[in-house]
């Protein structure tokens, strides 16, 4: 492999891994709090059970996320040291508060986690606001610089020197809004299915009770919130990739050639080469009526720019369309969910296909978050930051990058593992027997 | 005095603050190696001291790389190109020893396989983090860091494997050892565990002697490795090269003689101190002899933005970390408290009494 490739690779392979988390790191701290708040109102020990057993999984879940966090701090300067300097000084702001952002969400975190014996039931509870509002501030932070990847903006270039900074125009640039509500959506939709999704599992595997059930419907009433939101948010983000972003949208709707009256192309094999889709589902007019709501609107094609400047379009439509069709079905499940519950007068729905469904849509909107990321990033090459550095300048001139990616893939591995045996076991430790909410928090106390 | 300049002290004082908070926690995973008899409860205890705490205590860490990245954006690219080795490992370290830590915590039996192996992961990354970081730090002062030509090259290695720097990361391990000694003392005092109290008042002396000397051999490889430094050791610097090894020397007197609430402060001082000395005898320069605080500063405007920024973050963070020590660390009594820990807490203040601070 290449030294860019292996840094490629190796940055890539991080996002990938720590977006998981930070995900749930995002979504997990607000179903505690509405779940503990519940707990303490209606005193239903169930609630109470939920949220501790929640907590613990997320203290499992959050220190990693921790971690793979760290890693993408180091890698920015180890595998990008070009781009660090460029963007250090440009929108290095977002970066700070994003800083700032994680360590009082990992302060709370800290008296949230291990202070059930020491804080007040109330305090405890207070305890989770700044946790879920500091989680949600770090993905705009964070996502708002990477908005700047995408349309750089606060900042000109005399003499090959970054002068006239302004490090609030380019934290606001013109992909901030659209991109980092897109982001903040997509936790809570994929927490909501992932949390929704486990105890469905419970549910067709047998298990019975208030517990299974209020669980399942915590989970789902997040994602069905959040989902159509999401999807409103994805319309938008295509409009304005159309304009603002058109060789990324063009790679992601496989359009080739400048045409009025483009249809909307799904799926299909990509031919890069000779710039033919074939096998594809074609809607004719759809695109120009998608983007501009007039059916004889100009689309402009990947030939906007020479070659040297496309992105690998097969991937990056692959990836658009994977996450547009997760997308959508995850929202039909939710959909489908909610009728059924109204119909049996609000009984949670025991249809064995939706709870698949169910299931399923948990690693779907995990699926859907990847993909998103892909389209991103890889429709944003060979730039990293769009028009100004080419990823390919920006990678470190440091030797060894395929012995760096193989060790971090190596260290994923065991994490991974070791996570996922850990959680299993977590979930499995039999439930303490319902009780009163304050004796089920002192004898919980003493296991931990 | 210039925006660069004061945005540069900010950041010290973040690194102090990660070597006394975060540096004790790496010290932590280092004695859960020692744990001799009763091992069960010592490694207990190292969870319960470190759990609530360590991941707060670890984010001054992204603190200062986010900071050193805004604010020094030239230098932070050339230091994670001439560093990448050192600072690949320390990485390692760190994700490793998070992970292994909460793995152990959550292990299903104390005793078993898992929680073992993981245990001995982050002993074995608590060790090897503050060592890389220690020796990138002495690669950085020796001012051999970058090529002669000015050119950082991840190959030329030459500044972190040097005598000296190898000393100077041994002597960050040790140091954080002695650090976390020193709080475990408190601790297992506060605790009323005699034989951990008495366990730790050794171990601390002990890793404080082995500090001092790697110290003092460290000044005197200075000399000849480090000349930059050195010879802002011997001029700028001296007072408070002077008051870091009576402090170093005050520090064991009040652990020998059990006043360990004031070994405790002073151990701290001791630390800010001896990272001072560092800052001191090396300004203005950010990687001497070629990078300067004025060279490799961004813009004064976004500098003053920064600051700004950081500002309210601190007054946000502070109080958030005041109340995170305050519920599990101090013996004061904080609002939201239950009922039975302000009982035991106002006990335990009438206890000491006798022992202030």
């Amino acid at each position: 492999m290449s030294n860019l490739l292996a840094a490629r690779a190796q940055m890539g392979t991080s996002l990938a891994f720590h977006i998981i988390f930070s995900v749930l790191g995002v979504g997990i701290p607000l179903l505690l709090c509405v779940a503990e708040g519940l707990a303490l109102k209606t005193k239903n020990p169930v609630w109470m059970m939920l949220t501790r057993r929640w907590a613990k999984a997320a203290a499992i879940l959050f220190a990693i996320g921790a971690v793979s966090g760290t890693i993408l701090s180091f890698e920015i300067g180890l595998l990008w040291p070009t781009y660090s300097k460029f963007a250090g000084q440009v929108v290095g702001l977002p970066f700070l508060m994003e800083g700032f952002a994680f360590f009082t969400e990992a302060i709370f975190l800290g008296l949230y986690l291990y202070g059930w014996s020491r804080l007040s039931p109330r305090a405890h509870w207070l305890c989770s606001f700044p946790i879920w509002i500091s989680g949600l501030a770090s993905a705009w932070f964070i996502v708002s610089a990477n908005s700047w990847m995408n349309t750089p903006a606060g900042f000109v270039i005399k003499n090959g020197r970054v002068v006239d900074i302004n490090p609030l125009q380019a934290m606001f640039n013109p992909s901030t809004p659209y991109e980092t509500i897109h982001m903040m959506l997509a936790c809570y939709v994929a927490t909501g299915f992932a949390v929704a999704g486990v105890y469905a599992l419970a549910i067709l595997r047998g298990k019975q009770g208030e517990y299974y059930r209020k669980g399942l419907l915590l989970g789902m009433l997040m994602a069905v919130i959040a989902t159509p939101l999401q999807i409103v948010s994805g319309d938008f983000n295509a409009r304005f990739l159309a304009d603002y972003q058109p060789v990324k949208f063009a790679a992601m709707e496989a359009v080739f050639r400048t045409e009025r009256g483009a249809p909307i192309t799904i799926a299909g094999l990509v031919d890069q080469n000779t710039g033919q889709v074939r096998y594809a589902i074609e809607i004719p007019k759809g695109l120009s009526i998608l983007a501009y709501s007039d059916p004889n609107a100009t689309i402009k094609g990947l030939d906007q720019v020479s070659r040297g400047f496309w992105p690998n379009v097969a991937l990056v439509h692959m990836s658009f369309d994977g996450m547009v069709a997760s997308g959508f079905f995850v929202l039909f499940v939710g959909i489908v969910f909610w009728i059924f519950y109204w119909m049996k007068k609000k009984a949670v729905p025991e249809n064995r296909l939706l709870l698949w469904g169910v299931v399923l849509s948990g690693p779907l909107s995990f699926l859907a978050i990847e993909l998103g990321w892909m389209v991103t990033e890889l429709g944003r090459q060979p730039w990293v930051i769009y028009g100004y550095l080419l990823t390919r300048d920006a990678a470190t001139t440091a030797p060894w990058l395929n012995i760096s990616f193989l060790i971090f893939v190596l260290i994923y591995v065991l994490l991974a593992a070791a996570l996922v045996w850990l959680l299993l076991r977590v979930a499995r430790s039999p439930l303490p027997k319902v009780e009163e909410v304050g004796q089920l928090q002192e004898a919980e106390e003493v296991g931990v | 005095m210039n925006v660069a300049l004061f945005a540069l002290v900010i950041l010290w004082w973040g690194l102090i603050a990660y070597a006394v908070l975060g540096g004790a926690d790496f010290g932590a995973g280092i004695w859960d190696l020692f744990v001799g008899r009763e091992a069960e409860r010592q490694r207990s205890f190292i969870n319960h001291a470190l759990g609530p705490v360590w991941e707060a205590n670890h984010t001054w860490l992204i603190f200062l790389i986010v900071g050193v990245f805004n604010v020094f954006p030239a230098a932070f690219a050339l230091l994670s190109i001439a560093l990448f080795v050192p600072f690949t490992l320390a990485l390692i370290g760190v994700v490793l020893r998070g992970a292994a830590f909460i793995f152990r915590y959550y292990a299903p039996r104390a005793g078993g396989n898992f929680a073992r192996w993981w245990g001995r992961v982050f002993s074995i990354s608590s060790i090897l983090t503050p060592f890389f970081l220690g020796a990138s730090a002495a690669a950085v002062a020796s001012g051999k860091l970058l090529r002669p030509d000015g050119i950082a090259d991840a190959t030329y290695i030459v500044s972190w494997t040097s005598p000296f720097a190898i000393t100077i990361g041994a002597m960050a391990v040790a140091l954080c050892a002695t650090l976390s000694a020193v709080y475990l003392v408190v601790e297992a005092n506060q605790a009323h565990e005699q034989l951990l109290t008495e366990s730790y008042r050794r171990k601390a002396l002990w890793a404080g002697a082995v500090t001092a000397v790697l110290g003092a051999l460290g000044l005197g490889l200075s000399v000849s490795e480090a000349p930059l430094l050195w010879s802002g050791m011997v001029a700028r610097a001296v007072p408070v090269v002077v008051a870091t090894m009576l402090i170093g020397l005050a520090t064991a007197t009040t652990l020998y003689i059990k006043r360990y609430r004031i070994a405790r402060l002073l151990i701290i001082s001791e630390t800010a101190f001896l990272l001072g000395s560092w800052g001191l005898s090396q300004y203005p320069y950010i990687i001497p002899p070629q990078a300067t605080i004025a060279n490799s500063a961004n813009e004064p405007s976004v500098i003053l933005m920064l600051l700004i920024t950081i500002a309210c973050g601190l007054a946000i963070l502070l109080p958030s970390l005041y109340y995170l020590f305050s519920v599990f660390k101090l013996p004061y009594p904080v609002p939201g408290l239950r009922k039975s820990v302000e009982r035991e807490r106002e006990a335990q203040q009438n206890d000491s009494v006798q022992q202030p601070l």
